[in-house]
């Protein structure tokens, strides 16, 4: 018996038939200046904590908002240089059911920990009080806001922004030095063939699509008997539906690039865009209020069918087959 | 008199449900769950042969099942994060009885009957303290809930019972989610998988942890041989650059052995496997891809890897009595892959992650 199954051969692979896109041009033109604008926008929001961290601060809170814009902008390539040393979890410990970022901030504050004092210590805290959604706490909610914690939150916005630089500047420079490399020409043991590579953006811009559809606008839309206002994402400073935007321009650009310029999923997520910049709802108030809910429900949906378009007609063609259990196990 | 009313009632609801057999369901092999071309969800009983021997219609996307060691009654889980499980009966195609997750509590989509099929387990989630619980459920009795216990980590997936009857092999996968977070997984950084084995009474009598480098290799799928070897399946959550070994056999009391193929085949399962089963002498481990659409097959006293088969969108996998019966998402089901007499069975419906048999 032994021998008749060992006797069975092991199949070399065979290479899927597929179309490939350049994927030089979408690390040069897509990867590459994203994450220089996340590192130059993070520094700048540092230097702006250095000179002025009162949570008032317009300065500050300006660069906060273009270094989050930038962020998200970025927040859909979630492998290679983000995933080292878990970064993209210390740019954005989101979503926290369970409110680990208030209540993790509220204990070194009232403890005054001096972990935060030098980056090599603040940068083995918790995940949930680094990046932009702790930031994003220490700047807007009224729990942080009080005159007798200013100096102690003063360091800690301090340090919580030098550590958004430091992680922006080691996923620019793992992509620079070396991973961009790895995808651009394959062969290697990371990326065998170009498909390859093809299949890891594909997989990145699915689960984009899927995080903003399933996380940014079904969170807050909850059921219709109990719609959940208050879970909208970063909506203390207003960006709920400005990331849900940009990610939408980000995967747009990133599935024109993968597609070679497809127009029927360009219209899509145009379409998807004009029905988010028709909502005006910064942050899915309207959720709760059941003559307006069915708008941000029919964005949700309108993301939902892009995705589904992506899937069943980019997918295959990339190789990648819409299958029940790849796309979807557990 | 209270006991000649619990008697009597008893009595009744047996008479009420007569007791149907295996048998009676058109003697399934092995049950699965999938979708049909207009979008609806079952239930199905297969025979060896790929036959369907019976369909049942179900609210919802289903993941796994638990088969009543006797009676022909099928226990069918949503998926993840479901809060609801129904009791079918297999011959009648009836809802028996139905499971709802306690609050705070959902499924994981996975469970398993004592030996003497009184009563049944299931794996949870305590989404507010993030902790695995392991439900019981008292099938004897309309399957009310009759107690928990932590399932010795967090995220339990697949669980087995050991071929003592005593003991539950539990894949706890480690990652941590919430209903309200949707399928997002919150705790990657800080993941700490694990197998337990945890006695009848919630004692967690001896736990495995990999090597820190492997932190971020989810436990998640169980296979178990009758002499104890549990064969136990992992998924990558980490970076794509590596490709650690996504298997693992262990027996009690002694250390874990990885199965560790070529560089080359272990890329093949693209950090995912699906499914894992033992097949009947013991002899072999099968375990699915179904992101690399392919199914390795290994000798479990060497652990070397013996054939790769190349299978797309593969998931399910089971043992028959000398080979592997598979099933794949294009609504395929192959029997006899490893003897050579491969037959394959096109149904017009997809088969969902995993093959339970009966």
């Amino acid at each position: 018996m032994r021998a008749c199954f060992s006797a069975v051969a092991i199949f070399l692979a065979v290479p899927a038939l597929a179309e490939t896109p350049d994927i030089g041009t979408i690390v040069d033109g897509h990867v590459l200046p994203g994450y220089r604008l996340l590192e130059t926008e993070a520094m700048d929001l540092a230097n702006a904590a250095a000179s002025d961290c009162a949570p008032t601060s317009e300065g500050l809170r300006d660069a906060y908002h273009d270094a989050f814009d930038a962020w998200v902008g970025v927040s859909h390539l979630r492998f290679g240089p983000s995933e080292t040393e878990d970064r993209s979890f210390a740019l954005a410990f989101w979503p926290d059911p369970r409110g680990s970022t208030p209540k993790t901030l509220g204990g070194l504050i009232s403890a005054q920990d001096p972990v935060i004092e030098t980056p090599e210590d603040f940068a083995t805290v918790s995940v949930a009080v680094r990046g932009f959604y702790a930031l994003e706490f220490l700047l807007f909610d009224p729990q942080f806001a009080g005159d007798g914690i200013a100096d102690y939150r003063c360091a800690l916005l301090q340090a919580v922004t030098l550590d958004i630089s430091a992680n922006a500047s080691a996923i620019l420079d793992g992509w620079e030095n070396g991973y961009g490399a790895l995808m651009s020409n394959p062969g290697n043991d990371t990326y065998r063939t170009a498909t390859e590579a093809a299949q890891q953006f594909f997989t990145a811009l699915s689960t984009g699509l899927e995080f903003t559809s399933d996380t940014r606008l079904a969170r807050p839309l909850g059921t219709f008997d109990r719609p959940r206002p208050n879970r909208a994402e970063a909506r203390r400073s207003g960006r709920s539906l400005r990331h849900v935007v940009l990610s939408l321009e980000a995967t747009r650009a990133l599935a024109a690039l993968l597609s070679e310029g497809d127009a029927e999923v360009d219209a899509a997520f145009q379409s998807a865009l004009r029905r988010a910049t028709d909502l005006d709802d910064p942050v899915f108030e309207g959720v709760a209020d059941p003559g307006k809910r069915f708008k941000v429900e029919a964005l949700r949906q309108d993301i939902v069918s892009t995705r589904r378009l992506l899937l069943e007609g980019l997918g295959p063609r990339l190789g990648i087959t819409a299958g029940f259990n790849s796309l979807d196990g557990d | 008199m209270t006991d000649r009313r619990a008697f009597l009632s008893g009595m009744l609801a047996a008479g009420l449900c007569p007791q149907t057999t295996w048998a009676e369901a058109g003697s399934p092999d092995f049950l699965s769950a999938g979708l049909r071309p207009n979008g609806s969800y079952v239930l199905c009983g297969l025979n060896g042969n790929g036959e369907i021997v019976f369909e049942l219609p179900l609210p919802d996307r289903g993941h796994a099942a638990a088969a009543h060691p006797t009676r022909a009654e099928a226990v069918a889980f949503a998926r993840r994060p479901g809060t609801f499980a129904l009791v079918i009966d297999c011959a009648t195609g009836r809802e028996t009885a139905r499971l709802h997750a306690p609050a705070d509590r959902h499924f994981y989509g996975h469970g398993t009957f004592s030996d003497d099929g009184d009563t049944l387990f299931t794996t949870e989630n305590d989404y507010e303290s993030g902790e695995g619980i392991i439900g019981i459920w008292d099938a004897r009795n309309g399957y009310q809930r009759i107690g928990e216990f932590f399932s010795g980590g967090t995220g339990p997936h697949d669980m087995k019972l050991m071929p003592d009857g005593q003991t539950l092999a539990v894949a706890n996968g480690g990652i941590e989610t919430h209903p309200e977070a949707g399928r997002t997984k919150l705790n990657i950084p800080t993941m700490q998988p694990n197998l337990s084995y945890v006695s009848m009474s919630g004692e967690v009598v001896e736990r495995i942890e990999l090597d820190q480098a492997l932190r971020k290799n989810s436990i998640r799928h169980l296979a178990v041989a009758p002499d104890g070897t549990l064969a136990f399946a992992m998924q990558w959550q980490g970076d794509v650059v590596a490709h650690p070994p996504l298997l693992g056999l262990h027996r009690r009391g002694s250390k874990e052995i990885l199965l560790e193929p070529p560089d080359r085949y272990l890329k093949r399962l693209v950090g995912y496997v699906g499914s894992v089963a033992i097949s009947k002498a013991m002899d072999f481990v099968a375990a699915t891809s179904p992101r690399g659409g392919v199914v390795h097959m290994y000798a479990t006293d060497t652990g070397d890897l013996l054939s790769q088969i190349e299978i797309e969108d593969v998931c399910g996998v089971a043992q028959t009595s000398v080979d592997f019966f598979l099933t794949s998402g294009l609504g395929k089901t192959f029997q006899n892959v490893l003897t050579g007499e491969k037959k394959t069975t096109e149904h017009a419906i997809k088969w969902d992650n995993h093959l339970i048999p009966v």
